[in-house]
């Protein structure tokens, strides 16, 4: 019975904060894009299993796929810009070809012919939805693969920090004393460590897979400022009537400590863990952007792959190979920030409009 | 405020202290042996090999290594760098130092200031259509993937368009008869930048007192035609004109990377303080403000804005350590030879007195940052002097 009625009031809160959130914008657009994210992430594997998906052609890792596409053979001018083209770098387009590297070749074709030849990177098409990379690898799938990697990454190292920071942190309110004053330094100390750098230095020695980075970025997220965070808040709980009259009535200090500091900060702890995951991701991107994790494939290694080949500066010709991992990264960062910020409207009144 | 910096400083201390123990027993728990490199580097001749074992005392048990290790920290003794043979760890930081200082210093003001100014304008103008488009526009640059957005901008700017040199700190043909160095160049660029951001630093805290808007603003748009003007003498005449070629080619290499990290670092500032301004909006005192018959810019700025000032200023804090972490990246995409680049080249050719000297030097620096931050953070906030104090 009282379970129930418990459970009544769970439900009528979820529902009431439901309605606060939906009601900001932004927590909505930010939660929509993470759901389409994690979407494309659960649809992989399902498209492998049910065989609509061949491994052999669309294997983010060693898929490869030669498509023979018809190509304009054309005569790149000697002196630019003409009407067509702009620059140098504009001819031949993704759809032509140069009758001069044809005959470099020994091929035979005038202008105007078409020219049929397996092309890597492939444009975009029918059967590869966002084109292929130089070594004939599905774009999409490489996607898809990156959002499995980031939502692995920043779910495992988020609950890992919060959990870390939750503890600490109500434990540092509520012990106060010594306690305090170590967690505090503690806290500090892992504050001024240059973050970057230090996951260098992990990395140089370490072959970091996924989830070793996963518990690493928590652990240093844990231990930095949400203890800090998280312990100011307790402290606003800890001198709250209830707490005195569970202690009255004889509470342990445990129990008091778990049942009624720790689901009170509860929501603060829940806001820094979707902020936590857009640290998360980032860091995991720039490390494999600039080589040092030990990954087949992630939007950061996309990215890295499309630098080192050359294709960056080569502007909006092979957009594909470009614009699709960076803004992968940017949205779903954006997107669990944008939760967030929903959640706070929720769990901060101040903010609300009225 | 004494007591509480000083209290401040011991503790810092012994942060600091306890930095440097870890830093040392990361490097030290590298599998195998953290030198095994020194022994295949053939570039090192034997006497430096001696020095290195003697300066890190790798044939001495753990705690005597690292007693040591603090010791010739202060000393700034690292031994050789393996990949930059002769020179040592402590040269190339001197070198590289100053110019991750300057870059990311002026980044860092920059930022800060018009973060502040546009999470203003945003509480302010809440719920307008301006708002909603300066707001995506702000967590798109604090979200973007920083080293992909460094790169667009590189290929927009500095290839397409060509303002703007793709990455490098000089233009090597323009220096081939220079009677100076670069870095006596540079360190003449660092001075007059410090002296004239410290006049216009004055100029702005002398106008504050200024009642009237209009008048203030005039008196700083005065007083900054007028700093133009002198840094225009200084740059005509003497041996400033010998310079100033030379230092408009360093300079003219800064705005992009400069532009860059602004364009990324000012939006955190300003989605939090569009925060902070709204929860002090709510407060009872902008009412009365409002009540009294104050201009609606006058209870922006005097009321409201310098209470959403403070969290402001703690996250300040921390965004001078991301900002240092982020040199990294920029460094690495813009090819500016400062310490991040040095940190990632030394940990990725695995020359550890580098990577370690760069790493200890980079906490250092976040550590001053840090202090600078909690005083200045105190000095602005009298209830935290207070509560420390008693």
């Amino acid at each position: 019975m009282e379970n129930q009625e418990l459970e009544n009031g769970l439900k009528a809160k979820f529902k009431k904060n439901w309605r606060l959130f939906k009601q900001s914008k932004l927590g909505m657009t930010g939660l929509t894009i993470v759901i389409f994210f994690g979407f494309l992430a659960i649809l992989q594997p399902l498209l492998f299993l049910t065989n609509i998906w061949d491994e052999g052609t669309y294997h983010p890792v060693v898929g490869y796929d030669s498509e023979q596409i018809s190509r304009t053979v054309v005569e790149c001018p000697d002196e630019y810009p003409t009407e067509k083209y702009n620059t140098k770098e504009d001819c031949p387009r993704v759809d032509e070809v140069n009758i001069r590297y044809l005959k470099a070749f020994g091929i035979d074709a005038e202008v105007g012919d078409s020219y049929l030849s397996n092309v890597q990177p492939a444009p975009p098409s029918s059967r590869h939805l966002l084109g292929t990379d130089s070594l004939g690898r599905d774009i999409f799938s490489q996607l898809m693969e990156g959002s499995q990697v980031a939502f692995l990454l920043g779910l495992i190292s988020a609950i890992i920090g919060v959990g870390i920071s939750t503890l600490l942190g109500t434990a540092a309110a509520f012990y106060g004393g010594k306690l305090d004053t170590y967690l505090m330094r503690q806290s500090d100390l892992v504050l001024m460590l240059p973050s970057l750098p230090f996951l260098f230095i992990i990395s140089a020695f370490a072959e970091l897979k996924v989830w070793h980075l996963a518990v690493v970025l928590g652990t240093l997220g844990g231990l930095g400022g949400s203890v800090i965070t998280i312990k100011s808040q307790a402290l606003q709980v800890k001198v709250k009537p209830f707490v005195d009259s569970a202690r009255i009535t004889g509470g342990s200090k445990r129990r008091i400590m778990f049942s009624h500091i720790l689901p009170n900060v509860a929501p603060l702890a829940l806001l820094y863990m979707v902020f936590s995951v857009t640290g998360a991701i980032a860091s995991e991107s720039v490390l494999s952007f600039l080589g040092l994790l030990n990954i087949d494939m992630s939007w950061g290694i996309m990215i890295y792959l499309s630098q080192t080949e050359g294709f960056i500066f080569t502007g909006l010709k092979y957009w594909w190979l470009i614009i699709p991992a960076g803004l992968a990264v940017t949205l779903l960062a954006g997107g669990f920030y944008l939760v967030g910020r929903g959640l706070d409207d929720v769990f901060n009144p101040r903010l609300r409009r009225r | 405020m004494l007591t509480y910096t000083i209290k401040r400083f011991f503790e810092m201390v012994i942060v600091f202290f306890l930095f440097l123990v870890i830093s040392y027993l990361l490097f030290n728990a590298i599998p195998g042996n953290a030198f095994s490199s020194l022994l295949l580097n053939p570039l090192l001749p034997p006497e430096a090999y001696q020095k290195t074992i003697e300066a890190f005392g790798l044939d001495k048990p753990l705690l005597e290594r690292l007693q040591l290790y603090i010791v010739n920290f202060f000393k700034g003794d690292f031994g050789y760098s393996y990949t930059y043979y002769p020179r040592t760890p402590i040269d190339l930081i001197s070198e590289r130092l100053p110019r991750t200082l300057m870059l990311f210093s002026i980044v860092n003001i920059v930022a800060f200031y018009t973060g502040f100014l546009v999470g203003k304008i945003l509480a302010w103008r809440r719920g307008s259509k301006s708002e909603t488009w300066i707001t995506i526009g702000s967590v798109f640059s604090y979200t973007v993937f920083y080293p992909w957005f460094a790169l667009m901008m590189l290929w927009f700017f500095g290839y397409k368009l060509d303002w703007f040199p793709l990455g490098k700190f000089l233009v090597p043909e323009k220096w081939y008869d220079s009677p100076y160095s670069s870095d006596e160049v540079f360190y003449t660029l660092i001075l007059f930048t410090t002296v004239l951001s410290f006049l216009l630093f004055l100029v702005f805290i002398i106008t504050r007192g200024i009642e009237s808007i209009h008048n203030r603003r005039n008196a700083r748009l005065f007083g900054l035609v007028v700093l133009l003007f002198i840094s225009a003498i200084y740059w005509t005449n003497g041996e400033a004109e010998l310079k100033r070629f030379y230092a408009a080619d360093i300079a003219y290499h800064m705005i992009l990377p400069t532009f860059t990290v602004t364009l990324v670092a000012f939006a955190g500032t300003a989605l939090l303080t569009r925060t902070t301004m709204m929860e002090v909006l709510k407060d009872d005192y902008i009412l009365t403000a409002r009540a009294k018959g104050l201009s609606q810019k006058r209870v922006r700025d005097r009321h409201a804005a310098r209470t959403a000032l403070l969290p402001v200023v703690t996250s300040f804090i921390f965004t001078i350590i991301t900002i240092i972490d982020g040199s990294v990246l920029t460094e690495s995409i813009f090819s500016w030879p400062g310490m991040g680049q040095l940190i990632l080249e030394a940990v990725v050719q695995e020359d550890i007195p580098l990577a370690m000297a760069t790493f200890s030097f980079i906490g250092v620096l976040a550590l001053i940052a840090h202090f600078i931050a909690d005083i200045s953070y105190a000095f602005l906030d009298p209830r935290i002097r207070i509560k420390s104090e008693s």
